[in-house]
């Protein structure tokens, strides 16, 4: 052993790597990860710095009125969407009834209407002047309001109502996937051993999918926090609503970030539960011996009742608003269908085009920056960049302001002092900051992705090409972007999507007079001009379908047992 | 020295340690296994060689050049080493000519291609060469696999159980040929195996890895089968016969004979260790010419090519009375019922290993036992 170990200490010796780990992937990843979350950071540093006397002001005024708001919308959004979410999942996934290879993937496109955007519908059909009211009084005579009731859609219930309906599909998905994963034998043995299908329901196959349940249910309630569009239009006081009041109205940012401070708690409640969940999933199966549900035929009034349970979700939810814009498209087509809209939906395209293209090849450096090093920083910081998922738009947005801005002054006054230049406003609202907030926000959506997509190839294929001689970027270009292509294809075009759609924080960080279909639709249908809107407004109804459709496929093809669907199921947000 | 060279390697995932100061010495030219359970680091030992794995202590060297000790880490590509995995990893994608022309580098096309196709022709898949992965057999996928890693001219080549996706049938014919490929190109070969039998067949010599990371043993498959150093390297071909006893006289007695137990201190508590072949099954005529020990019979297991038989002693055992015995006998065994039948010890299969030998630092030549030999 001593000979051994003198012969080689004489040999010699290529490279020496005292900071081994500080290679261009690692430190890129946590570089960009430490980017991607300076605007949380930035807003948790104001909220927790002692300003002015804005906490107690606002915790004497307002502040009780948009906690109580907030919980009560979360509450009523978090039941509605596990009532109707829970319930057709396990419908169309256990029982038969005609319609059912249907509604499997129809149940989903509710998913495609934003809520701001069936809000403005259904406050057009349902408000005094709209058709419902008229056709009310023409058949029984009222004239005055005051002569009969009818629910105020501008309230608090009539936003529980529009985001239960277009979010519900989150638990649907997630629970549907779930009692599908579930095997036959502990449901037929829970019947052998004399449950009923009611009590089986609530005794096995409902705790078993409990954790995919409350994961789909945490991500319907961070998007509840998230929706500007709906409450703005619906005048309900909730946090969201009053971080924009206290910015715009008052005009006071350190306020504004305070208020997304404490937002954020209920954020960490959120992620801290979904995280949970997620923990607990892995545990959750028993056996793994799958085959086709059988399913019980439903008869008489059963049937109807299941028809009915699914099919309204998706006529009130997706078809009834699509047809409605769709009729209005046509009426007003030439006023909808103006220059200016070909304008915002070409901004539109070339922002969510940029924040797509940019959030992949981030996505895919830094989960390839995870695989080739299991190293604890930089695991840690890919996690801790994928948050902004979790967090408000409006949160983002006050964030992204604020650290930008700080930026912006930091550069200026550095050239100033060095050069006598005033650089003035670098970032600040320009399309680099609105996409800097779209890559914050939806980073997640990629990076997720292309690390489940990453994660199906095997590690050997990395270790064969590395020992062929290539470097870890020629393996990255030959073995893996080609192995990965449809999860790169997928994970563009959530976060294209998710960027068409997005609004608060297009609000926020959009340069003067700069519209996208989003801003453009929402300043429209706010001044009740919906008609002129519902061109722009499909056409993001429209992008929203792309999803869905993707989706839809997967759900089709996936049989009980199979799951190729999932890696976009818990990624979708 | 040509080859690879592996000096006081351990590894640990967080407390798990996996290789406990592992040495290795592999010439060019020479095939050597890697033989241990699952979880016994054998797979951590092949991935640091290629530097998938970092290396948290210890020395590697390819051609007299170090690639990993302390502060060098060499990246796989720049290794000059050929692996191959348990799944055999050929890239989806590309086809085969494309797999096996990925690694070749400084040639022009034609000069890769031709050399790919040499290397297909060596292991008799040209026909295949434009086909993609998925067409392939379990066994033509291993084939083209050896084929990708051989074609740069690796210095050194690494298995990871490169035989244990196959079925049975088709085990032993690609055995063959993927010894005589490795044989022709002369590269210095590492192979992971948990199969006994297999390690046996391939190697040169063996390392026997216990589940500690250490190394047991380490020599030629003749010398692992017939002169085990350690309980654990003799319990690796299978079942056993276990007795234990005291050393008398330089002697061990066990109920069917009495083994000479070498370098072993007298009044020493042993544990002896009978390979099934190493039980000698007679057919009393009845003068009691054998002097075996009576054991009746159980049952009779045919397994192919040999027999297991089940024996029970009968007298003559003292404490041991009813223990049973397996016995493999080539012959197919009739017992005859009026018959005595006695059982006696062949001590080229017997190992005598000490029992109070607490501590367990087995490392190459220091564990204490003994080769045993019959008392005359």
């Amino acid at each position: 052993m001593t000979t051994q170990a003198t012969a080689v200490d004489m040999l010699s010796r290529p490279r020496k790597e005292p900071w081994a780990w500080l290679n261009v992937w690692s430190i890129g990843t946590v570089l960009i990860a430490a980017a991607v979350t300076v605007p949380i950071v930035a807003v948790l540093a104001i909220a927790l710095t002692p300003g002015d006397d804005i906490w107690s002001h606002l915790a004497s005024t307002v502040l009780p009125l948009y906690i109580s708001t907030t919980l009560q919308l979360m509450i009523g959004v978090g039941v509605g969407t596990l009532i109707i979410g829970v319930g057709t999942a396990w419908l169309v996934s256990t029982c038969r009834f005609p319609g059912k290879r249907i509604f499997e993937w129809a149940m989903l496109l509710p998913m495609a209407m934003p809520a701001y955007v069936i809000a403005y519908v259904y406050t057009d059909i349902l408000e005094y002047a709209g058709p419902v009211q008229g056709l009310l009084r023409d058949v029984f005579g009222w004239t005055l309001k005051r002569e009969y009731w009818f629910p105020e859609i501008r309230s608090l219930g009539g936003a529980v109502s529009m985001m239960t309906l277009v979010l519900y599909p989150y638990v649907y998905l997630l629970s549907r996937a779930a009692f599908m994963e579930q095997s036959v034998c502990v449901l037929e043995a829970s019947r052998m051993l004399g449950r009923g299908p009611w009590r089986s329901f609530f005794s096995v196959a409902l705790p078993l999918a409990r954790p995919a349940i409350v994961i789909g249910t945490s991500l319907v309630l961070m998007e509840t926090l998230n929706d500007f569009g709906t409450v703005d239009f619906f005048a309900v006081s909730t946090f969201t609503l009053g971080i924009y009041d206290v910015w715009l109205n008052m005009n006071n940012i350190a306020g504004a970030a305070q208020l997304a401070g404490l937002l954020l708690f209920f954020v960490v409640f959120l992620v801290l539960a979904e995280r949970f969940a997620r923990r607990k999933q892995r545990f959750h199966h028993t056996t793994s011996k799958y085959k086709a549900l059988p399913g019980y035929e439903l008869r008489g009034w059963a049937r109807l009742l299941a028809i009915l349970g699914c099919a309204l979700p998706v006529v009130f939810g997706f078809v009834l608003p699509a047809v409605v814009l769709g009729g209005y498209a046509v009426i007003h087509f030439e006023a909808a269908a103006n220059a200016e809209v070909f304008r915002y939906a070409g901004n539109s395209v070339l922002l969510s085009g940029l924040a797509a293209a940019l959030a992949l090849a981030i996505g895919i450096f830094m989960a390839y920056g995870v695989r080739l090093r299991k190293q604890k920083i930089v695991t840690f910081m890919a996690r801790f960049a994928s948050l902004g998922y979790a967090v408000p738009g409006s949160v983002l947005a006050v964030g992204v302001l604020v650290s930008l801005g700080a930026l912006d002054n930091g550069i200026d006054g550095f050239m100033r002092g060095t050069f006598g230049i005033s650089t003035g406003l670098l970032f600040s609202g320009t399309i680099a900051a609105v996409t800097f907030g779209y890559l914050v926000r939806f980073l997640a959506l990629s990076f997720g992705t292309v690390e489940a997509s990453l994660a199906k190839v095997t590690p050997s294929m990395d270790g064969a090409s590395r020992s062929l001689g290539h470097g870890p970027l020629s393996t990255l270009r030959r073995i893996h972007l080609p192995l990965i292509r449809a999860g790169m294809l997928t994970a563009a075009m959530l976060v294209f999507v998710d960027s068409m759609k997005e609004l608060p924080m297009t609000v926020i960080l959009r340069p003067f007079n700069f519209h996208t279909l989003a801003t453009y639709v929402h300043q429209y249908a706010s001044d009740e001009q919906l008609g002129e809107a519902s061109l722009a407004a499909l056409a993001i109804v429209g992008f929203g379908i792309l999803p869905v459709i993707v989706l839809s496929f997967a759900i089709t093809r996936s049989r009980p047992g199979h799951s190729s669907g999932r890696t976009m199921e818990g990624q979708l947000s | 020295m040509k080859g690879l060279h592996v000096v006081g390697v351990s590894h640990a995932y967080g407390d798990k340690q996996v290789l406990d100061n592992a040495s290795l010495m592999i010439p060019a030219g020479e095939v050597v296994c890697l033989l241990g359970p699952s979880g016994s680091g054998k797979t951590t030992l092949l991935r640091l060689a290629g530097g998938l794995e970092r290396l948290q202590k210890g020395r590697i060297a390819i051609d007299d050049e170090i690639v990993a000790d302390k502060d060098t880490h060499v990246e796989p590509e720049h290794r000059g080493i050929g692996l191959m995995f348990q799944d055999y990893a050929l890239f989806p994608h590309l086809s085969i000519i494309d797999n096996v022309t990925f690694g070749l580098f400084g040639q022009t096309k034609d000069q890769a291609h031709r050399r790919a196709m040499d290397m297909l022709d060596q292991v008799g898949m040209t026909r295949h060469a434009t086909s993609y992965p998925h067409m392939l057999s379990g066994g033509q996928q291993q084939r083209v696999a050896l084929a990708r890693a051989l074609a740069p001219e690796p210095k050194v080549l690494l298995l990871d159980e490169p035989f244990s996706g196959l079925d049975t049938n088709m085990r032993g014919q690609i055995r063959e040929q993927t010894l005589s490929v490795l044989k022709a190109s002369g590269v210095a070969t590492v192979m992971v195996t948990h199969d006994p039998e297999e390690a046996m067949f391939m190697a040169d010599r063996i390392k026997i890895l216990g589940a500690n990371g250490r190394i047991l043993q380490a020599g030629r498959p003749h010398e692992i089968y017939y002169h085990p150093r350690h309980e654990f390297v003799a319990k690796l071909f299978g079942l056993m016969n276990r007795f234990e006893g005291v050393v008398k006289g330089g002697c061990v007695e066990i109920p069917i004979g009495k083994i000479r137990a070498k370098g072993m201190g007298e009044g020493r508590k042993v544990e002896v260790l009978v390979r099934p072949e190493g039980v000698i099954l007679e057919s009393d005529s009845g003068e009691g010419s054998g002097g075996g020990t009576p054991v009746e019979v159980i049952s009779t297991h045919l397994l192919g090519h040999d027999n297991i038989v089940r024996v029970r002693l009968t007298e003559k055992a003292g404490d041991e009375n009813g223990k049973e015995l397996y016995v493999r006998i080539h012959h197919t065994f009739e017992p005859e019922l009026s018959k005595r039948i006695t059982a006696a010890v062949d001590p080229e299969y017997a190992f005598i290993f000490p029992m109070d030998d607490l501590d367990d630092t087995a490392g190459d030549g220091h564990t204490p036992s003994a080769r045993s030999e019959a008392a005359q």
